[in-house]
């Protein structure tokens, strides 16, 4: 029975190789009210599942999710679809729940860092989506320079970048930090994987914003509206005020 | 005393949400609100920095259970007016300057963020406030490195600058997990505490946690102050805007420097990465200065010549001398600010006058042509080699009489010596009418020097490090074996000084004019002229690595 669970949790909180499904069910949806959807239940499903039906976790399973994690954050490197980079980094960033989940942590604390993963991540499905309807596909190297023809487009997508990037005072940054300091308590190899994923992720989020953000200005394709750049600022805020909080309470 | 600690990087802040919010009205006025803003902060540092000196309690303020403390004490107080005083030069240089670039009000906000992160750093009182500073230090410098984003050199080259930071950064976050772990605090002054209290607890990891913890913490110094292997960033940046590099060069690499010092007892009973410390520090200065020497851009030139400080720095660190360290990046932080300020308009101006007067030095330095008549050489050679020793020993026993009981005191007195001895070696080839006057110019200016380098080093000591136990303790964890020492010293000194006879002679024979490039020159040259390969390394590497995660995504479908 326990077993089965765990092949079933590996699903939702992505392990290699179920994690090919999620990732293969989010290429085949194209709503980005979907992916949201997706991305902000699919980790839940998987700590409930856990957290209800898993007494005791076998001790490879946490090494496995780190490896699971710095195989998407190496391939996520040589990605130029967005959709898939924001869906290879949300497994990524998934499959180290297991090192939490290997400790013992709190379930609130669990759903807290999912959560605190996904929220940048839905963000950049929208704008990926406002991408898809100006230029038909949203491509890394497709068209570039949009800092000069979109500034308040870029300037938001580079704050949701670092979000996703586990930057402070972003909660994902605390997330990956409280994984840092519970992955010490198993192995210094587990921690150095994790810091190695954390080295994955930047480079691979420099990648999306130089093949997106750099370059000389294009033909002009309007901007992102004053309100949504609001909206967008307000949820960042937000995440960023919670991040603080979190901060507190892991001092 | 708490709020003014508080209100240190809470005006930049401030001043980067008015602007964020109100660029559309502001527009042009934003660059001023911005150095009002970076003048008052530089106010109120100094009035820490004066109520430190004055002796009062070291002061702490904190957002309550939100964390976020700071503290004010010695090391804070004085990197906090570095800090400010740059930014606002900083700020003041970037209102015209930057006039005409697109994202001009960013540009201040970003600068206003970037000087409240590298003030938070400083005067961080617990290490999770330290480390997210220092993340956003690097983050920040990305984005103003890559400001201009419609060229791509620029960008691409913060990603280097980003990327090894990164590295640095993981490297700092384990190092604290390491420490949080063993002694059950993320206060740095409880920490420092139970460090002296009881130096040799174990780590998870089976090793003294200090140990541990120092190294892992001097890959994070070394990373941010581009040591040899992570310095490619550096040489490199100079496609972002000028004030960036002058604030890059002349306070966010110091950071380094300064990690060592807030860690002090961690690294004092760390065993032997004090000694990695020198041999990095060491290293790094060395092929630092030999690439300085080999650039042909001013600029690239000068981005050099600060990994050569950087690799002083904390060389001085691995002998023990940490206030000297922090002297140290103080004055190279504000003459390399002002050579990258004015770098620019030298270029600019030399372009239709170089404004450099056909004199002796001109001939001796450009042209190459040394004196017709020199002095005996015997003469000269007492001077150079005795006078430097006679200044430096006078200098240092002004200020401390054991000092020759100090290993690291002697390594930088005999840096000192041949430092001054070179001087005076260049010197005897110069022409000039009255070769005494000159001479004695020389030698005036090197005493002036050593003796203020003796003099305000010490006041530095004496300031950042009252407790004299501890000093002894420093000097201590940074010796060798006596014997050992004493070879290195000499063998140095033989190679040193039969180095100078040796191109004595090659002048004197003329061989030096008529050599044909070896194979070993050529080598030499190729290796030099390339920057030892590392950049062309480095991108072999990473191309490998992208190679193998396109392989890996066809092989898995894409899934």
């Amino acid at each position: 029975m326990e077993w089965g669970v765990l092949l079933v949790a590996g699903l939702f909180l992505p392990l290699f190789p179920q994690s090919m499904l999620f990732n293969a069910l989010f290429a085949r949806v194209q709503q980005p009210l979907l992916r949201a959807f997706l991305v902000l239940a699919w980790p839940q499903v998987g700590i409930v599942l856990v957290v209800a039906f898993i007494e005791e976790l076998p001790g490879w399973l946490p090494y496995w999710g780190a490896a699971t994690a710095l195989m998407y954050a190496l391939r996520a490197l040589a990605l130029r679809d967005i959709g898939l980079w924001a869906a290879f980094i949300a497994t990524s960033a998934w499959s180290l729940l297991w090192i939490s989940v290997g400790q013992g942590t709190d379930t609130r604390y669990l759903t807290l860092f999912a959560l605190g993963m996904s929220l940048p991540l839905i963000l950049l499905i929208f704008l990926c989506h406002w991408l898809e309807r100006r230029f038909g596909a949203a491509y890394l190297g497709l068209y570039g320079g949009l800092a000069q023809t979109a500034p308040r487009f870029s300037g938001i997508l580079v704050m949701v970048v670092l979000g996703i990037l586990a930057t402070p005072v972003f909660p994902s940054f605390f997330a990956l930090l409280s994984m840092i300091i519970e992955s010490m308590q198993m192995n210094l190899f587990l921690a150095v994987a994790v810091g190695t994923v954390w080295l994955l992720w930047s480079w691979a989020g420099a990648n999306l914003l130089q093949g997106l953000v750099a370059g000389p200005k294009q033909e002009s394709v309007g901007d992102l509206g004053c309100g949504l750049m609001w909206l967008n600022i307000a949820v960042l805020s937000g995440l960023a005020v919670t991040g603080v909080y979190c901060l507190g309470a892991v001092v | 005393m708490d709020l003014l600690v508080a209100a240190i990087p809470l005006v930049p802040i401030l001043s980067a949400i008015l602007i964020l919010l109100l660029q559309e009205q502001l527009r042009h006025h934003s660059a001023w609100l911005s150095t009002s803003a970076a003048f008052l902060t530089f106010l109120l540092a100094v009035v820490v920095l004066v109520i430190e000196v004055t002796g009062e309690e070291v002061a702490q303020s904190g957002m309550g259970e939100a964390g976020g403390y700071l503290l004010a004490d010695p090391l804070s107080a004085i990197m906090g007016v570095l800090i400010a005083g740059i930014s606002l030069i900083v700020h003041k240089f970037s209102i015209r300057y930057m006039a005409e670039e697109a994202g001009y009000a960013r540009f201040f906000m970003l600068l206003d963020l970037m000087t409240a992160s590298l003030l938070v750093l400083v005067s961080a009182s617990d290490m999770l406030t330290l480390v997210v500073a220092w993340h956003l230090v690097g983050v920040l410098l990305y984005l103003l490195l890559g400001h201009d984003t419609s060229r791509t050199n620029s960008l691409r080259y913060a990603f280097w600058t980003f990327i090894t930071y990164r590295l640095g950064d993981i490297a700092l976050v384990l190092g604290v997990v390491v420490l949080v772990h063993t002694y059950d605090t993320w206060s740095i002054p409880e920490l420092l505490r139970l460090v002296r209290e009881d130096p040799h607890a174990m780590s998870l990891l089976g090793v003294p946690a200090t140990q541990a913890a120092a190294l892992l913490m001097s890959v994070a110094a070394f990373a941010r102050s581009a040591q040899f292997l992570l310095h490619n960033w550096l040489p490199y940046t100079m496609d972002g805007p000028t004030p960036v590099s002058a604030l890059m060069h002349a306070g966010i690499v110091n950071a380094g420097g300064f990690l060592i010092n807030r860690f002090a007892p961690v690294f004092v009973y760390s065993g032997d990465v004090l000694h990695l410390l020198f041999i990095m520090g060491l290293v790094t200065a060395i092929i630092g200065s030999v690439l300085m020497l080999a650039q042909n851009d001013i600029k690239k030139s000068l981005g050099y010549s600060t990994m050569g400080q950087m690799g002083f720095m904390i060389m001085e660190c691995g002998v023990g001398a940490f206030s000297l360290a922090i002297y140290h990046l103080i004055a190279h932080g504000l003459f390399k600010g002002a050579l990258f300020l004015g770098a620019g308009g030298v270029i600019g101006a030399a372009r239709h006058d170089d404004g450099v007067p056909k004199e002796d030095l001109y001939t001796f330095v450009i042209e190459r042509r040394p004196a017709r008549r020199q002095p005996p050489w015997l003469f000269m050679a007492a001077v150079t080699l005795i006078i430097p020793v006679f200044v430096l020993v006078l200098a240092h026993l002004l200020v401390q009489q054991d000092f020759f009981q100090k290993q690291g005191a002697v390594v930088l007195l005999f840096f000192g010596w041949i430092t001054g001895a070179q001087l005076i070696f260049a010197t005897y080839r110069m022409r000039s009418e009255r070769p005494g006057r000159l001479l004695a110019l020389v030698l005036s200016s090197f005493v002036v020097v050593v003796v203020g380098y003796a003099l305000i080093s010490h006041v530095f000591e004496q300031f950042l490090y009252p407790d004299e136990k501890f000093l002894q303790l420093m000097h201590h964890a940074s010796s060798i074996d006596i014997v050992w020492f004493d070879i290195l010293v000499v063998v140095t000194t033989l190679i040193i000084v039969g180095g100078w006879l040796l191109t004595y002679y090659a002048e004197k024979s003329g061989k030096n004019r008529s050599y044909s490039p070896g194979r070993l020159r050529l080598i030499l040259y190729a290796l030099i002229s390339r920057e030892f390969y590392l950049a062309d390394i480095y991108t072999w590497m990473s191309r490998g690595l992208l190679r193998l995660a396109a392989r890996l995504n066809v092989l898995l479908r894409w899934a």
